[in-house]
């Protein structure tokens, strides 16, 4: 089973007030588990994506589509990076509590669709 | 040396001298190139297992040659006719006795080729991606995997990107032979423009998750010493290797055990390529007095005055900002200036450099670089307006697209915000004024 792990927020939303030994202990946590994910083969995909600041949505209006500067959701709740591993459920729950327990920041976990065609 | 690199190494020094051998004598560059690149998977293949063969390059223009020709017997009739007219091709290249082909180093004509085959990849009906793509797979024997690798780029993308590219190179009707004067003066500046581009691509890589990529750098350092051997007398050719060895010098002391950059003012001396130091110093000494100027050598010459320094606080700014100023001149630019801006704040303090720095806010060019706001960044807190400072590395951590960049910026950020200083002073690193990384005018990054 593939789940979809995500982090959310853009510069100074998960980090708003913290020192900066707190977030380079943040950037480390990040880079370890990374880096643990995929040698032990559960990570299939991992990237981080730039600042919410920088996206473009593209919004139907006046009938027409137009692009639009800044991400669709708010920056707070933007996506900043996801994680693809094959785990089960309770391996991508306890993952991702590793990482809140130190962030204190929510996070989302989500099973990817499966396509084979069932009979 | 291991056995698979010297393998490695052995078919990229050969595939443009195999290439240029063919297509000297059939033209259509486009199916030449495809043939050598199928000789040289077929070589990566079988030498590693049967070993390398006596003559190297007469294997490979014998394969390279019977894939031609069974590409064009696969091809359609139109093809056919127009090949009609040339009997059996391995007649041209290959006398009956193949092992009658001397297997010698670079002669004359070999130079031509390769030089040739360097100035056809960057012709400028192709964009830059193409460039870069076609250069490194057709000059640089890279397969289309490694150059996708490269780029981290899909290879279907690169193989359609280069298919592409060489359909472009037919339909603007380019000649495989070296363009006469004054085509060859600009036609160089755009080989020395995409090996630039290939090395910058590499020293601070613009996707990823790494700060670089040394296989980038790597390839851009032997392709421009490719273009040195057989261009010994331009002044701008050696001004790019040099440029190249001694930026690249630096490489081991960029980032730390953890992955993370370490500014110039921060970085190891001793873990700079002492060797490659050497070496950048001397081509460059080489071309003085040769004439003009020129922008390479004057951004070598920027590299060796930072190699130089044993220390970041023995730098000599003075000539850096004279030579600065001089590249204003020959070659202007919104990087230039930004990293005149750095060398005028070392000189004449960082208010003089935030001026500077001014005059770029309007230039569309740096309107979504985090580069601006980074060297703002620097200079602001060196003016102890640590508040702006702090907002300013904000803005440059969100707009830069190089994940170690922005957990630098980030932090920065963070550091000039720090709730109350440590008890013991002594922790407390920001005590001295920091010295701001100028780094070289034209790296992506502005980074060390």
């Amino acid at each position: 089973m593939k789940y979809m792990i995500m982090m959310f927020g853009g510069i100074g939303a998960a980090t708003q007030g913290r020192s900066a030994e707190w977030i380079a202990g943040m950037h480390e946590l990040l880079m370890k588990l990374d880096t643990e994910l995929k040698e032990s083969g559960e990570c299939v995909a991992s990237d981080a994506l730039v600042d919410p600041s920088q996206a473009k949505t593209v919004r139907f209006i006046n009938g027409a589509p137009v692009p639009t500067d800044g991400p669709f959701a708010e920056v707070k709740e933007s996506l900043a990076g996801y994680w693809i591993l094959e785990v089960d459920e309770d391996r991508a729950l306890q993952i991702v509590s590793q990482v809140v327990a130190y962030t204190e920041y929510p996070m989302e976990v989500r099973r990817i669709m499966d396509h084979s065609a069932q009979p | 040396m291991d056995g698979e690199r010297r393998i490695e190494d052995l078919l990229r020094e050969l595939a443009p001298q195999v290439l240029g051998a063919l297509v000297r004598r059939f033209g259509q560059f486009d199916a030449c190139e495809d043939a050598v690149q199928e000789a040289l998977l077929a070589a990566a293949v079988q030498w590693p297992a049967e070993g390398i063969p006596d003559r190297p390059r007469s294997w490979l223009l014998t394969v390279a040659a019977r894939a031609l020709v069974d590409a064009w017997r696969a091809d359609s009739a139109r093809r056919r006719r127009e090949t009609a007219a040339v009997l059996d091709p391995t007649d041209h290249i290959l006398p009956a006795d193949p092992t009658g082909i001397p297997d010698v180093g670079l002669a004359a004509a070999d130079r031509d080729d390769t030089l040739a085959l360097l100035f056809l990849c960057c012709h400028p009906a192709l964009s830059a991606p193409s460039q870069l793509a076609l250069t490194l797979r057709a000059t640089g024997g890279l397969t289309t995997a490694q150059v996708a690798a490269a780029f981290l780029a899909p290879e279907a993308t690169i193989a359609k990107r280069i298919a592409r590219a060489k359909q472009h190179i037919r339909d603007a009707g380019a000649r495989f032979e070296l363009p006469a004067q004054p085509e060859r003066t600009e036609r160089l500046g755009v080989v020395l423009h995409v090996l630039y581009l290939i090395f910058n691509e590499g020293y601070t890589t613009s996707s990823g998750p790494a700060l670089q990529r040394p296989d980038l750098t790597t390839e851009a350092i032997r392709l421009a010493r490719l273009l040195y051997r057989l261009l010994p007398e331009e002044a701008e050719v050696a001004g790019l290797l040099a440029l190249m060895l001694l930026t690249d010098a630096r490489r081991a002391a960029r980032t730390d055990a953890d992955g993370r950059i370490v500014p110039l003012a921060d970085q190891r001396r001793d873990q700079w390529d002492s060797a490659a130091i050497a070496e950048g110093q001397a081509i460059l000494t080489g071309t003085l007095g040769t004439g003009p100027v020129g922008p390479y050598q004057l951004q070598a010459a920027i590299a060796a005055l930072h190699a130089e320094a044993p220390s970041a606080e023995a730098t000599d700014w003075p000539q850096i900002l004279a030579l600065y100023d001089v590249l204003t001149t020959v070659a202007p630019g919104p990087v230039v200036t930004l990293s005149r801006a750095v060398a005028i704040a070392m000189v004449h303090g960082p208010t003089a450099g935030l001026a500077l720095l001014g005059t770029l806010d309007t230039d569309d060019r740096m309107a979504h670089s985090h580069r601006l706001e980074a060297v703002r960044a620097h200079l602001l807190e060196q003016t102890g307006e640590t508040t702006a400072a702090h907002h300013s590395y904000l803005r440059a951590a969100k707009l830069t697209a190089n994940l170690p960049e922005q957990r630098y910026l980030e932090l920065r950020a963070a550091q000039l915000h720090q709730p109350a200083p440590p008890a013991n002073p002594a922790d407390w690193p920001d005590q001295q004024p920091r010295t701001i990384d100028a780094g070289t005018p034209n790296e992506v990054s502005g980074h060390p």
